[in-house]
């Protein structure tokens, strides 16, 4: 057991933490929000020749091959400095590529994902806005050597800007909700997609996507037909370990910025840390913290060795969510009334830890999985 | 990062479960947790009993030198406490075995060791420990009990609380003014006492459950060997905040609610309310699944802690978060578990009691943890204190 980074990550964190520093400061993010892309296609151009978008694809595929933890180790920093854009959706939309693509599929699709030439996101939920299979009924319809996708998707990361949508349909009505799920890979750019961003919390551009007789070839189906659900709760797993990495990079910037700033800030004639009703709940968020952290990391290291951790996964999610809006929201309370204005930076990190605990299930929805894994009849 | 264990440690984490779980089949039924050695003769003869079954083994030797017959690493020392944690087991005086010996380790004199260790290490001696006073709780350093150096001897006054089994103890361990002209922190010694030294008396402390754990200790005119110290004379502070170190992942006490946890799970799926089992009620697995959550936050920052420990690097910070989540999780296992066996969760150990009444004693048995090993307000301080750098105001 030795729980400290590897030097290849202690050298991938430096390195992310120096880049998002210079490429991406809170101008730039502030300036992103507003924009209609949301993303800077030239800091997207010099996160690619970094590697990142290939980090987890193997080198024959183009990519750089590290492990699924050393991902983490790369989100925890993004989650730091705030990187609006396309990653975690295209990174996270590679999960069933790598896992369920066909030989040709990953070929043609994973070494330019590398070279940050595509970017992808995955349509899963819809109106019902439920993470579980019993929400998805946009169907897709068998005809000829094609499929025919009807239906509305919502809260599609970045749909707006992205050149595949990976797209959950229903293909049958089968005895139980998970059966009959299909996975269909969509150029965004066909004939009957419509995509319109949502105004939400963090800015963060999930889109509506129309399809309307969207024709799909049979060969863009990733997996098997009716049997994509398994699939759908890998990628929800991996991300959801992958969005806590984020959440726990955020949570860190939260407790440091608070921490810093009451040491400066002077009120009765000395630091406002100085005084202990600030001090304690200043170790609560540290605590809290830490107690992600390594619940995250255990996570991390068991998907990284292809343990079963769909208990852990879910734990870190459930438990991350709630530390990342209860930090948030204290770091801004202990700042006063300066954190409560656009202009500042902690505001960023509280809007977006409501997006970070929806995002691939929110705690209720992770709580649940952990109910039955503990064995709860 | 890796959290996988070695092939042996795997080996003997087995041996460790092993050994634990026959022992659990030998509970006597006045033995209900950790607490209740000190308060029933059985409780304590079965504490005895496992303290020798240990000993055979070396296991109350874990990670000490081999010098001192020692086996094994402070690894071992985590995964047998989380064997014991997990099938509840005493037979590891937590003053002796787990504070004392890895103190005397690294700052008592060689005699000292050689005279002290190896009863440990065979379960002969149990141990107290004699901090606080009256008007010296959570600021220790302004105690006042005296030990004045006559000859080659000490002679100590004044009275010690809060002393967790020292009814039931052979020796225990204490700090006491040695130089009281002297500055704060620079006036004290520790001291190694027999409890059966005349004028020692012990007046058991009511704990709010009506049972009693602690005691308080007075102390008349009670002479001691004066080489019986640890660490420089009037250098006392120094042994204090070493001995505060060790051990304190929180692994036992995690484990021990795992176990808990387990159990209620099970209780969940048998009992039926409304004409379903507990386990269905949405409320119920959400509530549980939350704490589970939490308890699985606790162990993986235990094994952080551990993590340090076990290459002699120490995070006080670390192990002062996972003091106060542990304990606090504690509380709030107790509130939770009371609340899903509804007008049960106030039952007492009887016929009555689900899960042996358990859960009803936990209601009261949390304050020990957050309050005792320094309470969870004065480990929030050493977080902003000497963590975050924050000011202190004096």
């Amino acid at each position: 057991m030795d729980l400290r980074f590897t030097e290849t990550q202690e050298i991938l964190k430096k390195m992310a933490r120096d880049f998002l520093t210079t490429e991406c400061p809170k101008t730039l993010v502030r300036k992103l929000e507003q924009s209609e892309e949301g993303y800077s296609s030239e800091v997207w151009r010099k996160m690619a020749e970094l590697g990142w978008m290939g980090l987890i694809i193997p080198e024959e595929y183009g990519g750089i091959g590290y492990t699924f933890q050393d991902l983490v180790v790369l989100l925890e920093e993004i989650g730091r400095n705030i990187l609006p854009g396309p990653l975690i959706a295209t990174i996270t939309s590679t999960f069933p590529i790598l896992e369920a693509g066909t030989e040709e599929q990953k070929k043609e699709l994973l070494p330019k994902i590398a070279q940050g030439e595509l970017i992808l996101t995955t349509a899963l939920l819809e109106g019902d806005g439920v993470f579980d299979a019993s929400g998805v009924a946009v169907k897709a319809t068998p005809k000829g050597d094609d499929f025919v996708i009807d239906g509305t998707k919502l809260f599609v990361e970045m749909a707006h800007v992205a050149n595949h949508i990976i797209c959950v349909t229903r293909t049958k009505d089968g005895t139980s909700p998970e059966k009959g799920i299909t996975l269909f890979i969509v150029d965004s750019k066909i004939p009957g997609i419509s995509c319109e961003v949502m105004p939400t919390t963090a800015a963060d551009k999930l889109c509506e996507v129309r399809f309307q007789n969207v024709t799909v070839p049979k060969k863009n189906i990733l997996s098997k037909i009716d049997e994509g659900w398994p699939i759908v709760e890998m990628m929800l797993r991996k991300g959801a370990i992958a969005k806590c990495a984020e959440s726990l990079g955020a949570v860190e910037t939260c407790v440091e910025t608070t921490v810093a700033y009451s040491k400066e800030r002077v009120q009765y004639d000395r630091p406002i840390g100085a005084f202990q009703a600030l001090q304690h709940k200043m170790a609560d968020m540290w605590t809290a913290m830490e107690t992600s952290r390594y619940l995250i990391y255990e996570a991390a290291w068991m998907e990284s060795e292809g343990l079963p951790c769909a208990k852990e996964a879910s734990m870190a999610k459930a438990y991350i969510n709630e530390v990342y809006k209860d930090t948030a929201k204290w770091a801004v309370r202990l700042h006063g009334a300066i954190a409560t204005s656009d202009d500042h930076d902690i505001p960023f990190y509280y809007r977006r830890s409501k997006a970070a605990d929806i995002a691939f299930g929110n705690t209720d929805f992770h709580r649940e999985i952990v109910a039955q894994k503990m064995g709860l009849a | 990062m890796d959290l996988a264990l070695t092939d042996e440690q795997k080996v003997r984490k087995q041996e460790f479960y092993d050994i634990c779980k026959e022992l659990e089949k030998k509970k006597p039924p006045s033995f209900l947790g950790f607490e209740t050695i000190y308060e029933y003769d059985e409780a304590w003869e079965y504490n005895l009993y496992c303290a020798k079954e240990f000993a055979k083994k070396g296991w109350l030797a874990l990670g000490w030198p081999p010098e001192y017959d020692g086996k094994g690493d402070m690894m071992d020392r985590v995964l047998f406490a989380e064997a014991r944690g997990y099938y509840g087991i005493p037979g590891v005086d937590i003053f002796g075995v787990q504070m004392l010996a890895p103190t005397l380790l690294q700052a008592a004199s060689e005699e000292i060791k050689r005279e002290f260790l190896p009863p440990i290490a065979r379960g002969e001696v149990m141990w107290c420990e004699l901090w606080s006073e009256p008007n010296a709780g959570s600021d220790l350093a302004s105690l006042s009990a005296t030990a004045i150096k006559k000859g080659d001897e000490y002679i100590i006054n004044g009275q010690k609380t809060w002393n967790t089994g020292a009814h039931k103890a052979d020796w225990g361990f204490g700090v006491f003014k040695t130089d009281p002209a002297a500055r704060k922190h620079h006036n004290m010694t520790f001291i190694l006492l027999d409890m059966k030294t005349p004028g020692i008396t012990i007046r058991p402390i009511p704990y709010l459950d009506g049972h009693a754990p602690y005691c308080e200790v007075y102390l008349d005119d009670v002479h001691v060997p004066a080489k019986n110290i640890v660490g420089q004379e009037h250098e006392g502070w120094a042994v204090v905040n070493l001995l505060a170190g060790f051990e304190r992942s929180g692994i036992n006490e995690i484990m021990s609610m795992i176990r808990g946890l387990e159990d209620l799970v099970e209780f969940c799926n048998k009992t039926k309310r409304h004409g379903q089992p507990l386990a269905k009620d949405p409320l119920v697995r959400n509530r549980l699944a939350e704490l589970a959550c939490e308890l699985e936050a606790a162990r993986a920052l235990a094994y952080r802690v551990a993590d340090l420990q076990n290459r002699n690097e120490m995070s006080l910070m670390d192990a002062s978060a996972g003091k106060i989540f542990f304990s606090e999780l504690g509380e709030r296992f107790a509130f939770l578990a009371t609340d899903i066996l509804g007008p049960y969760g106030q039952v007492k150990t009887s016929r009555w009691a689900p899960l042996d009444g358990v859960w009803e004693r936990m209601f009261h048995e949390h304050f020990i943890t957050t309050v005792s090993m320094g309470t969870n307000e004065i480990q929030r301080n050493i977080i902003a204190w000497y963590g975050l750098g924050l000011p202190r105001i004096r």
